[in-house]
């Protein structure tokens, strides 16, 4: 049964499964920003970028990561092309 | 000097709290401390059956803060030890009919009085839980390494920091050793890295604990119990007791050193 429920989700042991969730799961409820709250983040930093660059909207992600030590604002942001003078 | 006011709580239910309360506060009175175990989960009363005392009960914490009675007249004297008495709960009443206010005053009386003062939470982040933590100056997280019972645990951490309650402490229950072997069960040093708190213990996951609350009586009134031997370490480390924290761990070895440690 259990050896069904791995193949079913990968291979990782589940231990190890749940202590990556928790540490995003708690990071998240202990920085106490919603999903609207990202989502306004998102739309400020597609904002500012759009001074300088022209960027696919659609595809902008921003997520929060826990590093051993520290916490990472992560961002994957497509680039369409970059104005030559920036306004 | 006044008592230690220690509250017991967990955010999650049925992690093990009231089990908790019932073997840290007799294990100290063992030690001959003066202790008072409260129940405060009004409506859902439960130490006193952990405890074996269900059928002594005539007055409870609600009438002593409403001045039905004296505080003396609904301490229940535990069955075994002098020194251990348990104020129940009120089951026909409702959480919000105390104040954080009274149970501060409460608790500083019974401080004066009691070496040992041991809060049993009701779960949940309400009114209970405030006027379970308003008179408190310690705190024993209580969780289970399961993702549920430990998000809970970190909110009431960060709850129980934002009340200002100095000392916190983690105890890890229902630890089951074979399973974090085989990478099926986050490790001790797995919850405490999420937690960031420090260790008071970990009790082993045992079917003595429900043997025990089966009979009403605390598991370390038991010699040869393993669990009963965590609940002992960590009442002992409460107690400022220097125990290292691998104390109760399996194998011959920690067996062995146990029996030239005792």
């Amino acid at each position: 049964m259990l050896g069904i429920l791995r193949r079913i989700w990968g291979d990782g042991a589940s231990g190890q499964v749940a202590r990556k969730r928790m540490q995003f799961v708690l990071m998240h409820d202990r920085i106490d920003i919603t999903p609207e709250m990202m989502e306004a983040l998102k739309n400020d930093m597609i904002k500012v970028l759009s001074r300088y660059m022209e960027v696919e909207c659609g595809s902008v992600k921003v997520d929060l990561e826990q590093g051993k030590d520290f916490m990472a604002l992560i961002s994957n942001v497509q680039v369409k092309r970059v104005y030559r003078h920036s306004t | 000097m006044a008592g230690k006011i220690v509250v017991v709580t967990s955010g999650k239910g049925g992690v093990g709290k009231t089990t908790t309360v019932a073997n840290l506060g007799t294990t100290l009175a063992k030690k001959k401390y003066n202790v008072v175990l409260i129940d405060t989960d009004i409506g859902l009363r439960n130490l006193d059956v952990v405890m074996g005392l269900e059928n002594r009960i005539v007055y409870n914490l609600v009438d002593i803060i409403e001045g039905k009675c004296r505080k003396e007249q609904a301490m229940i004297r535990d069955r075994k030890l002098s020194n251990l008495c348990m104020i129940p709960a009120a089951q026909t009443r409702e959480k919000n009919c105390i104040t954080e206010e009274q149970m501060k005053e409460l608790c500083s009386n019974l401080a004066a009085e009691f070496d040992y003062v041991f809060i049993d939470c009701p779960a949940g982040i309400e009114q209970g839980f405030k006027n379970a933590i308003a008179g408190a100056d310690t705190a024993v997280v209580v969780t289970t390494p399961e993702v549920s019972a430990i998000r809970d645990a970190d909110r009431v951490i960060g709850l129980l920091e934002a009340a200002m309650v100095r000392q916190i402490s983690l105890i890890i229950n229902r630890l089951n050793a074979k399973m974090v072997k085989r990478g099926d069960m986050m490790s001790t040093e797995d919850i405490i890295s999420l937690l960031s708190v420090p260790l008071l213990g970990v009790v082993p996951e045992s079917e003595e604990v429900v043997v025990s609350t089966n009979r009403g009586v605390p598991l370390v009134h038991d010699r040869s119990s393993k669990a009963g031997a965590a609940f002992r370490s960590m009442a002992a480390r409460l107690d400022g007791e220097t125990i290292p924290l691998d104390g109760n761990s399996q194998g011959i070895f920690g067996r062995m050193k146990r029996l030239i440690w005792n």
